[in-house]
């Protein structure tokens, strides 16, 4: 989300000049790539869209000059799956978070209800595949960061009724109950009350979300969780170091136990170099996101456009580096050579983070199948990638809150 | 709940005595058997307070109160609008929180009793759950500031099945008027208007109960569905503000609504009310009286308890009179005669306010149906106004909700 978006934009685009095409192999690769992707459940499991939802230059249902994310785009894409991200700055907290979340919630259903000859919203797997099978694009919600609970556990219980389905425990700063991988520990992963809140989480059917949090926090909810977890959107430590992505021993923990970690597209997430050149210039991910706040308050789309401008200019500069899209193919690559290809997916950070050059927005996700295919993955895994890990994870998550309900 | 009237009602309750007539008042078998057979429906008890308390369970017989499982079935009460409340005073994300906690507390009292209790949005669900021999569990939100001026958390809370909201308590909102302040608004403003708008859209019944006479006209003129009072009396026979004039009642009969009678004795009875006006000290001595039963100022259902209790003692003490469960049936009775009985229910205010002698709890509830037979009502005069009235007003308005939905 947003704060991630270190740089966005038109940039990148420019640099799609070294990416082979497939046409050039005289193959049938390119055929079987895009037939294999539009008939498989493409599933995201974040995007922050929903900020737009409040934007009246915004229409879900329009094809739209900005941005990466709206019907005709995702149709375009193939992406027919769709985690909306609820998110507010993590400093907001009690009852006002709650407030702003519930608003998010409802714009989500409202935005559903609008299109309702395109998408469908979605609580459970098999509501997916349903969607799938009618052609719909399936909806479904993320609450990106713990502090929207308002430190009230009855909280979770009401958000996963209302249709949440996973929750980061989270975002860029603490919350009362666990650390984030970008603040100072205070509580030395989960509390207490953390420890309860994945419990019911799990109860709830929830998926724990990881992305975001400390390591520490992370083994404790791997440790707590009867239900496999997710990182909704991280990448892979070993090529890029951000305190945002996993070390290889916590992609092989989450792996080992039936997790799935969802790779983000932020260029800051997925290449060293940039990682650095961007710290150099803006401080990094937090610092920036601080200094952006101060602009521009909670009007998102200054926000946007400032750091557009601070990219642009930066990378103009000879400043940043560029990263293309295949750097995201290489971090799936890697988790698949770590863990299998049963443990990962795709978590693109769409409408709130900086995109690689070529993966502009989601009309390009067939690109990534594509790639994959031609590394030689098999049509199995790659469909697994594409979404179907993602709702394996969704099922476990939905039976262990049957069996925990059944004990009651 | 009529926290304010208690305060003033609590006193006058209680003067007469527990002495009365149960035995006077015995109920034949036809009446029995006639209000079991009927679908009888309560639009308004302030029982959630009580849901607060981890420790009370709706399923056992208390000894206090007037809302339990075992009593309801006892008195053949199939339908009941638990309240969503909190004092006017409390607004902004704050208000929405509670609100949405003690949604949440309904809801888990239903999953607590899936034998005796099952959720119902819908009249059919009502109807549905007395086939089943369950009592169906309504949701009612008692005070536009519950929704802090944001139509999207009204939208959440139709969601989770709250079937009306009162405009006001007894304080203004920031939209619309209340019958217990001060003119602001000249009744609805625009936004309360895009508040009945978004009602009717949502096919949440408008309660008018608690507004000022002129948000009420300014509701009625807007409203596409019929509206109803969820727990009002009739001003012609005790002259409160919370009450309705003749003029009112009719002008809302003449638009298919319904007028459901409060039992709360300060709007029952004008002797009480004098009583209470005379002595400004009656109620503050209940109130201090209160304070010292319920220490935590939070614990709303002690202080309305308590209230009702204390009430009562000044009533055996000879401070207040004695009012008896017969003025319920003569409000109903002064509104059948000036609208008809399509247009009168039952909206007990039970949990939330000083009950008259006779009219403890939902037992008693048979004792109506008596009183109006031996008036010579018709069976089927007597279901309408035990019920079948509040579910032709909800058929109403759910048909008004997908018209509107269906034109877009």
């Amino acid at each position: 989300m947003r704060a991630a978006r270190l740089f966005a934009g038109p940039v990148m685009a420019v640099i799609l000049l070294c990416i082979p095409t497939s046409a050039s192999f005289g193959d049938d690769t390119a055929e079987r790539a895009h037939k294999l992707h539009f008939s498989s459940i493409v599933l995201d499991t974040h995007d922050d869209t929903t900020q737009r939802f409040f934007s009246k230059n915004f229409d879900l249902g329009k094809r739209n000059p900005d941005g990466h994310v709206d019907i005709p785009r995702m149709r375009e894409g193939g992406l027919n799956a769709i985690f909306f991200s609820i998110w507010i700055d993590g400093r907001t907290m009690g009852p006002p978070a709650i407030q702003k979340a519930l608003d998010q919630i409802d714009a989500v259903h409202e935005n559903v209800r609008k299109n309702s000859k395109e998408m469908m919203f979605a609580r459970t797997a098999a509501d997916v595949r349903k969607a799938h099978a009618e052609g719909k694009i399936a909806a479904l919600i993320g609450v990106e960061g713990g502090h929207m609970i308002g430190n009230d556990i009855r909280m979770v219980r009401i958000f996963s009724d209302l249709g949440v389905r996973y929750m980061t425990l989270s975002h860029f700063y603490n919350d009362e109950w666990a650390d984030s991988s970008t603040d100072k520990p205070a509580h030395n992963g989960l509390t207490d009350y953390g420890r309860e809140i994945v419990r019911e989480m799990n109860r709830q059917g929830m998926m724990v979300d990881i992305s975001h949090v400390s390591d520490k926090t992370f083994y404790d909810a791997l440790e707590v969780s009867k239900a496999p977890l997710i990182a909704s959107h991280s990448s892979c430590r070993a090529i890029c170091n951000h305190p945002r992505d996993m070390s290889d021993d916590m992609i092989k923990a989450l792996a080992a136990k039936g997790g799935v970690i969802q790779i983000n597209y932020e260029k800051s997430f997925i290449d060293e170099a940039y990682r650095q050149a961007s710290e150099k210039v803006s401080g990094g991910v937090v610092a920036m996101f601080d200094q952006l706040k101060k602009q521009c308050g909670d009007d998102e789309e200054c926000f946007g456009k400032k750091m557009n401008e601070m990219e642009k200019q930066a990378t103009a500069e000879g400043k940043l580096p560029h990263v293309t899209w295949e750097k995201i193919v290489e971090h799936i690559d890697h988790v698949v050579k770590l863990a299998g290809a049963d443990h990962v997916g795709l978590g693109s950070d769409f409408d709130g983070a900086t995109m690689p050059e070529g993966m502009d927005d989601c009309s390009k996700l067939p690109k990534i199948t594509e790639a994959l295919m031609r590394k030689g993955y098999s049509d199995d895994d790659i469909r697994k990638i594409l979404g179907g890990n993602l709702l394996r994870v969704m099922e476990q998550a939905e039976r262990v809150s049957h069996e925990m309900q059944a004990q009651n | 709940m009529d926290k304010e009237l208690r305060r003033i009602a609590v006193v006058l309750a209680g003067g007469c005595l527990m002495a009365m007539s149960v035995a006077a008042d015995s109920v034949s078998e036809r009446a029995k058997k006639l209000t079991h057979a009927a679908i009888v429906v309560d639009t308004h008890d302030d029982t959630t307070q009580r849901l607060l308390d981890p420790k009370f369970d709706l399923g056992q017989r208390h000894a206090d109160g007037s809302i339990d499982i075992p009593r309801m079935k006892e008195g053949g009460l199939d339908g009941i609008f638990f309240s969503i409340w909190m004092s006017g005073k409390i607004t902004g994300p704050e208000a929405v929180k509670r609100a949405t906690a003690q949604i949440d507390a309904v809801h888990e009292q239903v999953k607590k009793h899936p034998n005796e209790l099952v959720l119902a949005t819908t009249a059919e669900e009502v109807r549905a759950a007395k086939k089943h021999g369950k009592t169906a569990a309504l949701i009612g939100v008692e005070g536009g500031h519950m929704i802090n001026s944001d139509l999207g958390v009204l939208r959440i809370y139709a969601s989770r099945g709250v079937r009306y909201m009162t405009l006001t308590h007894s304080v203004n909102v920031e939209w619309a008027d209340s019958s217990t302040d001060k003119a602001t608004h000249n009744g609805l403003t625009d936004f309360g208007k895009d508040v009945v708008r978004e009602m009717n859209k949502l096919g949440v019944i408008v309660d008018i109960s608690h507004v000022s006479d002129k948000t009420f006209y300014d509701a009625l003129a807007l409203s596409k569905a019929p509206m109803f009072a969820s727990h009002s009396s009739c001003r012609a026979i005790c002259d409160a503000p919370r009450n309705m004039t003749d003029q009112m009642i009719k002008d809302l009969a003449a638009k298919g609504g319904v007028i459901q009678i409060n039992y709360h004795v300060g709007f029952l009875s004008q002797e009480f009310r004098d009583a209470e006006k005379k002595d400004p000290s009656i109620n503050a001595g209940i109130s201090e009286e209160v304070k010292k039963r319920c220490p935590d100022e939070n614990d709303e259902a002690c202080q309305l308890i308590e209230g009702d209790k204390i009430t009562r003692e000044y009533v055996a003490a000879g401070k207040l009179p004695k009012v008896d469960y017969t003025k319920i049936i003569e409000h109903i009775d002064h509104a059948v005669k000036l609208v008809g009985a399509e247009h009168v229910g039952l909206g007990s205010d039970f949990d939330g306010a000083n009950m008259p002698y006779g009219m403890e709890d939902a037992t008693m509830i048979p004792k109506i149906t008596e009183a109006l037979l031996q008036k010579g009502y018709s069976e089927s005069d007597i279901r309408e106004i035990l019920g079948e009235n509040t579910l032709r007003v909800m058929t109403e308005v759910e048909r008004v909700s997908r018209e509107l939905n269906a034109k877009k």
